[in-house]
């Protein structure tokens, strides 16, 4: 297609300001789907994704859209909403020449709302401002209007007001994409300049990779060489999902689509590389992306120790479409081999895990998420370390620093005070607050990384009756005094449950640490004592008492098979929990060292 | 070859609170067909083998009229019974009476079960059944000039209940010098009044001192802790009982009754109606030998002697440390390995089922 017909676009926006929604009213409006086929949320294609309402893997539509009697093509691709995926949007959004963003007509804007404008303004898009849900009745058009124009500095007649739910202003909006966003820029005939965004594996076609032309054309046929990895393919079959599979013979510049290729070796498709034609080779890849950093480090062990190398299998599956992942071989003197993995954050870590188990069907125990520090040591190397295992000794250690973020929380002033004294629990140094309106601010924080992974989001949303928003950036990092705090159970140092924390705040956490221990852990056919050490000093000490009674007490003829089943499932329980020495563990243990609610 | 029988006989005259067991109020006429299906089931299962325990069980037997009694003891006429044979009877206290008891007699009954559950009035409601002390001792008595082998059941583990009212029930019971007891700690199953009216369990430390308190009174007065929850006088173990903790073969008959015979367990149908028809049997199951020889282990470790390595390796052509992993539970003394004997020790035994969700993990093919 002549590539002046062509818009390439996103949509970004604040977790559940609707952005799925109004794509699927996209898809509908220009007849991609019937109305038949038009299950919830149609881009989101992964179990996860649909039952957690967050899109996660990324997905391109091509859509057909007459405008003043000529045929466009709309190429919609979607990007994740969450704070954790800004790695995947800014890869969308390298793809497009436009983006919406979505604004609630009743939240008006949040944290992610400028942290995903941001992006699209850093990859020159051009933005186009939409008002959704305005049919809700709380909804203040006027209100959010104000916001749009006064803090980022739209006109008013620029913004688009819509309602994903009942399709008010749709075709509006997607005249708007047709007049606004411009059409892409390429040349056809230059040497092949394509950008791998997204893959996924297919069992019958192997790689499949998403991709942008940038330059150049591209033939069923052709054999394409990976810039980076140097590998060279015969190309298969070439589609654009609509979002119904459809084969093409050809994609040229300025189009997005998929490429299928037998690719059966995952490590040669890396996204961000560029796709070149081997016979005709383009001079230089297109600006890649930035890896990106993990920040959130866990350990995985499947409970099954046998299954390590199927989890090895699936880590890298998903690692294909999911570069963020990152993991290496780890061995735990209490949990054995599993795998010390990178993510984005708690909710990339949440996702993976429960893919793993999902997809997989590998049972896994993941010890508690830590983050990296910097170790520098007497002799003035500096050392990152990612598990707390790894911590120098004292003896050797000059220093310890800590990465920290500054936030963006956006809350109705109400709730200033709970805030700011969550903030101050986690160690927090207050920076600013602006106020979008009398009735709005954003609260600047600085905070150690580690105080959020673990429940900095859900008491955040607790405390603010769900109404602040949160998003944040990593500002670098800060001396801290810090130690690792060791567990013991029946005497013995479990290493999976070691822990960095802050000296100042150590007795307070060995203690809720022991706590939440012993109630996590289900009685034993002993007693358990529980301690919770530094060096060699022991900070905080509880027993899990013995099982007293677990008996059946009366079994005769027919009881065999009722108590055999009444075994069974005390064994599925078992099954569930990792044998770590003497002591039988449930996952919650492991999550235990994190706690910081304390009885007393 | 099965050499044991129970028949179970599911009429009562009135519901306890904590049973499960499959009963219907009485009415004469309904058991009455009952006992003419039991026939022909009976009949129509039962290939002549020699049986040496035969166990009538309930619901409540006695609870049956004179003439169905006899209707009863008719059926069993039909079992060729070995010479040294034991033939248990269950009985409430209040349906002892000289009638039924010669009438017992009569027909070779040589062992009598009583369900005391317990004296204590502060408990009688809580369980719908009243067995006062005056008629307790008078009906006991009454049994024993007829009957030398008695088993008296009683329960514990009652909401509110103390350890020495344990101990009064307990020495209630032995004052009437029973050959056998046997003590249940109260299960609120599913399906009872107790579960409907949202009864909790009691302090699991305070059941447990409960138990062992009981056990240690028991050894004191000379009855010998054989079973979890069994304990007898030298001699008078129950035969019958020790059929199905020894993991062998045994004809069930009548409602809701299981057996097992051959390969298979299988457990009848739990409708009166049903089973009035001519419907006997409801499900079966058959037994892996990897399953035979998980139950041998889970019914066999419920004896305190625990089960012999040599019987294992004799009855399954391998021993059991080839087939389970129990070097770890021996170590730890969770399993005590003697040499002849495997068994758990008595301070595991109210904690025994942890030990045997080891053995289970065979599937059933």
């Amino acid at each position: 297609m002549d590539k002046s017909h062509i818009r390439n676009f996103s949509i970004i926006a604040h977790i559940d300001h609707g952005k799925s929604t109004l794509a699927d009213r996209i898809l509908e409006k220009t007849h991609a789907v019937s109305e038949r086929e038009a299950k919830a949320q149609l881009l989101d294609s992964m179990d996860i994704e649909r039952e957690r309402g967050i899109t996660i893997k990324l997905n391109t539509a091509s859509l057909k859209y007459y405008y003043k009697g000529e045929e466009y093509l709309l190429n919609l691709i979607d990007t994740p909403g969450h704070v954790d995926f800004s790695y995947e949007v800014s890869r969308s959004l390298a793809s497009c020449e436009g983006a919406i963003l979505v604004v609630d007509a009743a939240q008006g804007i949040e944290a992610q709302t400028l942290a995903n404008l941001y992006l699209a303004l850093d990859n020159n898009l051009t933005i186009i401002p939409v008002i959704n849900k305005i049919d809700l009745p709380n909804a203040d058009i006027e209100k959010v209007k104000k916001e749009l124009i006064d803090l980022i500095g739209f006109d008013d007649d620029e913004i688009v007001l819509t309602s994903a739910k009942t399709g008010v202003g749709i075709e509006e909006l997607l005249n708007r994409i047709v007049e606004k966003i411009p059409s892409p820029t390429g040349d056809e005939k230059a040497p092949l300049q394509a950008l791998i965004f997204d893959s996924i594996f297919d069992p019958y076609r192997g790689v499949v990779i998403s991709t942008r032309i940038f330059n150049g054309t591209l033939k069923v046929g052709d054999t394409i060489k990976m810039m980076e990895t140097g590998a060279t393919y015969e190309v298969v079959e070439l589609l654009i999902n609509t979002p119904k599979e459809v084969k093409k013979t050809t994609l040229t510049a300025g189009e997005v689509g998929f490429i299928s290729a037998s690719i059966k070796s995952i490590s040669d498709v890396k996204v961000g590389d560029t796709i070149t034609l081997a016979k005709d080779e383009a001079k230089s890849p297109l600006p890649g992306y930035k890896p990106m950093k993990s920040m959130v480090f866990c350990g995985l062990y499947p409970i099954e120790s046998s299954k390590f190398e199927d989890l090895r299998d699936a880590l890298a599956k998903l690692q294909l479409n999911d570069a963020s992942l990152v993991f290496e071989p780890e061995t735990s003197t209490a949990l054995g081999f599993g795998f010390r993995c990178g993510f984005l954050g708690l909710l990339h870590m949440d996702i993976i895990k429960e893919r793993v188990t999902r997809e997989f069907n590998i049972d896994l125990i993941t010890t508690a998420p830590s983050v990296v520090y910097e170790a520098i040591l007497t002799n003035g190397d500096k050392i990152l370390v990612d598990a707390p295992t790894k911590m120098p000794d004292k003896t050797v250690l000059k220093e310890i620093r800590e990465p920290y973020i500054r936030t963006s929380i956006f809350t109705p002033s109400e709730y200033i005070g709970p805030i700011m004294e969550l903030c101050q629990n986690k160690r927090g140094i207050y920076v600013s607050m602006d106020y979008i309106d009398p009735t709005r601010v954003n609260i600047h924080y600085e905070l150690p990384l580690s105080e959020i992974v673990y429940d900095f989001f859900d008491k955040l949303k607790s405390f603010t009756k769900g109404y602040a928003s949160f998003d944040y950036e990593m500002i670098g990092y800060k001396p801290s005094d810090l130690v690792k705090m060791d567990i013991l159970l029946n005497g013995e140092i479990i290493d999976a449950l070691s822990v960095i924390v802050h000296k100042d705040f150590a007795y307070t956490r060995g203690r809720c640490v022991v706590q939440s221990l012993r109630k996590s852990i289900p009685r034993q056919l002993f007693e358990v004592p529980i301690q919770a050490s530094i060096g060699n000093h022991v900070i905080a000490r509880e027993t899990v008492k013995a099982l007293r009674k677990d008996v059946l007490a009366k079994c005769y003829g027919g009881d065999i098979t009722r108590k055999r089943k009444l075994l069974e499932k005390q064994k599925e329980g078992k099954k569930r929990m990792k044998q770590v020495g003497s002591v039988e563990l449930p996952q919650e243990a492991f999550m235990s060292v994190l706690s910081m609610d304390s009885e007393d | 070859m099965p050499k044991s029988v129970y028949i179970h006989i599911p009429f009562c005259k009135s519901i306890c609170s904590y049973c499960d067991f499959c009963k219907i109020l009485y009415n004469e006429k309904c058991a009455s067909l009952y006992l003419d299906n039991l026939e022909k089931e009976i009949k129509e299962r039962y290939k002549n083998e020699e049986i040496e325990t035969i166990y009538i069980g309930g619901g409540t037997p006695s609870a049956l009229s004179i003439e169905n009694l006899e209707k009863l003891f008719k059926i069993i006429k039909i079992f060729n019974l070995s010479p040294s044979y034991e033939f248990t009877f269950e009985m409430n206290v209040s349906d002892i009476n000289k009638e039924k008891l010669e009438l017992l007699k009569e027909n070779k009954v040589n062992r009598v079960s009583v369900g005391i559950e317990t004296v204590n009035p502060k408990y009688m409601k809580f369980l719908n059944r009243y067995n006062y002390k005056e008629d307790v001792e008078e009906k006991i008595t009454l049994l024993k000039r007829y009957f030398s082998n008695i088993n008296l059941d009683l329960m514990y583990a009652f909401q509110g209940e103390t350890l020495s009212d344990v101990e009064s029930d307990l020495s209630f019971v032995i004052n009437l010098k029973p050959q056998h007891i046997s003590i249940y700690s109260l299960i609120i199953e599913e399906h009872t009044k107790l579960y409907v009216d949202k009864v909790k369990p009691i302090d699991e430390t305070l059941e447990r001192d409960m138990y062992y308190n009981i056990i240690e009174i028991l050894e004191k007065y000379g009855y010998n802790h054989y079973e979890i929850s069994n304990f007898s006088l030298p001699h008078y173990e129950s035969a019958h009982n020790l059929v199905y903790w020894n993991n062998e073969r045994y004809y069930g008959f009548g409602l809701s009754a299981s057996g097992y015979i051959d390969d298979f367990r299988y457990t009848n149908i739990k409708s009166i109606n049903m089973y009035n028809e001519g419907i006997y049997k409801h499900e079966e199951e058959k037994i892996s030998k990897r399953i035979d020889m998980e139950n041998e282990l889970i019914l066999g470790l419920r004896k305190i002697k625990g089960i012999s390595k040599k019987h294992f390796k004799d009855k399954f052509s391998s021993s059991i440390e080839d087939n389970f992993d129990i070097i770890d539970l021996v170590k730890n003394k969770m399993l005590i390995d003697d040499g002849e004997n495997i068994y758990i020790p008595k301070d595991m035994l109210y904690v025994s089922n942890s030990i045997l969700v080891n053995f289970i993990g065979g599937s059933n093919d």
